[in-house]
């Protein structure tokens, strides 16, 4: 039904117009990321600092789509799948935003890391996990985009992944802290940076959230248990 | 919540002479709520309400078969009186109608074939209040002995929107009783409408989907004089069940 036209055709641009700008916010996220996870397997701090200054574009689409959003809804009263697609346009730009502070977080740690000796064995680890996250965003703004439902959830189950990912890292991470306090410094940067990876997870299962909310008018139902255990961890207890 | 049903509508056809305009609707409509009908010109919104006070008897062609009952009572039976339904049972039509009378009479008429003031004090305080209600007592009050035919077509509208609500019918039917009104005596009506609600039931036909989700608590939509589709306003403007709902309140070719 929503590929019907409206009456009033510039309502449809509108749509289409906020909705081109959360597919830009996405591609540039995706780019931030990717650029991220190399700059620091590569400690390149250069492409670091760029992630760090891209962040702006990401920060104004933000914006952009906020000051759009609030005029389609001034203007065209927007009901039921418009309403929802407007909506969710706001919550996924929300979303995404988020995603870029992370990447930029991301960036700076690896200058910082960059000055310090390498820790090995985790670098191939934390790329897989980054990796993993950003083709999970790239299927959910497909998702999105084509209002797929059946990939949105695919997408939501993948997120387990990343939280058994992160659980792992957790570990080693410990375990080389504890191997060698001169190690702690860069493996809390290295940690933070996984949480962070982990978190970008979460964002991604709320787009897909959206996908749900857009397509059928409801949330999805929370029957996706969080694999991130280190908050009761015990390993850390037995320290 | 009050979930007591007011208006019970079962099986109900309208024909005028061969045109089928209302196809065998039912309808439970909520005590002491506001419903709204939309739906597309045509469709059968004015028809349907018509029903609801027998106001369709007064049209000659026009045949209304199945059951419509009010608090359980068969509106089309026998018995029934149709001018004491229409006491019950009031109505503000798509076009205002003041009688050709003083603004005054206009609105004393109906509470004093009914008796329902004692005295000329009594009668002066229902008026000024009902007015008051319809948002256009400032408007009127130093001229409420001209002709109710001499107000603007906005101001004519409030005026019967006030005679309606001045013998405190049980129900009020309104048929775009907007329609004519600017934005702030719009917010007035609905205003009023919102105040009724605490002791009458409202049925409103609007075109305005704003104005269907801001007033009631229940909507019909209604397309080719059937009733696709009816539930709460909340559910049917965020997340309708039927398509050619969404289609219709999303403003899209249906
Ligand atoms: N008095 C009448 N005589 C003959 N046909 C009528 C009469 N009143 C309405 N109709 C027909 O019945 C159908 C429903 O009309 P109705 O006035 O109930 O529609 P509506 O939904 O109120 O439309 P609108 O939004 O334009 O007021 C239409 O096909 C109309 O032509
Ligand atoms: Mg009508």
């Amino acid at each position: 039904m929503m590929d019907q036209e409206h009456i009033a055709s510039a309502f449809d641009r509108d749509l289409e117009g906020v909705l081109a700008l959360i597919m830009q916010m996405g591609g540039l996220v995706e780019t931030a990321i990717s650029d991220a996870a190399r700059a620091l397997e590569m400690r390149d701090t250069e492409l670091a600092d760029q992630v760090r200054r891209n962040d702006k574009l990401i920060d104004a689409l933000e914006e952009q789509v906020a000051s759009e959003v609030a005029r389609v809804i001034a203007v065209r009263a927007p009901t039921a799948g418009d309403l929802r697609t407007v909506l969710s346009v706001l919550k996924i730009s929300g979303n995404l935003e988020r995603m870029g502070d992370y990447a930029k977080n991301l960036g700076k740690r690896t200058s910082v890391l960059s000055e310090m000796p390498a820790i090995t064995g985790t670098g191939g680890a934390l790329r897989r996990m980054t990796q993993l996250v950003n083709v999970m965003l790239k299927d959910a703004l497909d998702a999105y985009i084509q209002r797929d439902v059946d990939l949105a959830e695919d997408v939501r189950q993948r997120d387990s992944e990343v939280d058994q990912m992160y659980n792992a890292l957790f570990r080693e991470f410990l375990t080389h802290m504890m191997e060698d306090p001169r190690n702690i410094t860069a493996c809390m940067h290295l940690h933070f940076i996984a949480k962070n990876v982990e978190r970008m997870g979460d964002h991604v299962t709320s787009i897909c959230e959206q996908v749900v909310y857009l397509v059928t008018g409801d949330m999805p139902d929370e029957d996706r248990e969080k694999q991130d255990r280190t908050s009761t961890d015990s390993a850390l207890g037995k320290v | 919540m009050s979930k007591e049903i007011k208006i019970s509508a079962q099986g109900v056809d309208v024909f005028y002479g061969d045109t089928h305009a209302i196809k065998n609707v039912d309808l439970e409509i909520e005590n002491k709520a506001v419903t709204a009908f939309i739906g597309p010109s045509g469709c059968g919104k004015s028809t349907f309400l018509r029903c609801i006070n027998r106001m369709n008897d007064t049209i000659d062609i026009c045949r209304v078969t199945g059951d419509i009952l009010l608090e359980g009572q068969d509106i089309y039976a026998k018995s029934v009186d149709p001018v004491q339904l229409r006491a019950r049972v009031g109505m503000v039509f798509q076009k205002p109608n003041p009688f050709p009378k003083s603004i005054y009479d206009n609105v004393a008429y109906g509470p004093t074939i009914h008796g329902l003031a004692k005295n000329k004090a009594e009668l002066d305080e229902i008026v000024e209040q009902s007015l008051r209600r319809a948002a256009i007592w400032d408007e009127v009050k130093d001229r409420l002995h001209q002709p109710g035919t001499g107000l603007s077509g906005g101001q004519q509208q409030r005026l019967c929107i006030g005679r309606a609500i001045a013998t405190a019918p049980e129900v009020l039917l309104m048929d775009e009783p907007c329609s004519a009104l600017d934005p702030i005596a719009t917010a007035q009506v609905e205003e009023l409408i919102d105040d009724l609600r605490q002791n009458y039931t409202v049925v409103i036909v609007t075109h305005s989907m704003q104005q269907a989700a801001r007033v009631s608590q229940k909507t019909a939509f209604f397309h080719l004089g059937n009733v696709v589709e009816y539930g709460d306003t909340n559910k049917i403007f965020t997340n309708p069940e039927d398509s050619r709902t969404e289609s219709y309140i999303t403003g899209r070719i249906g």
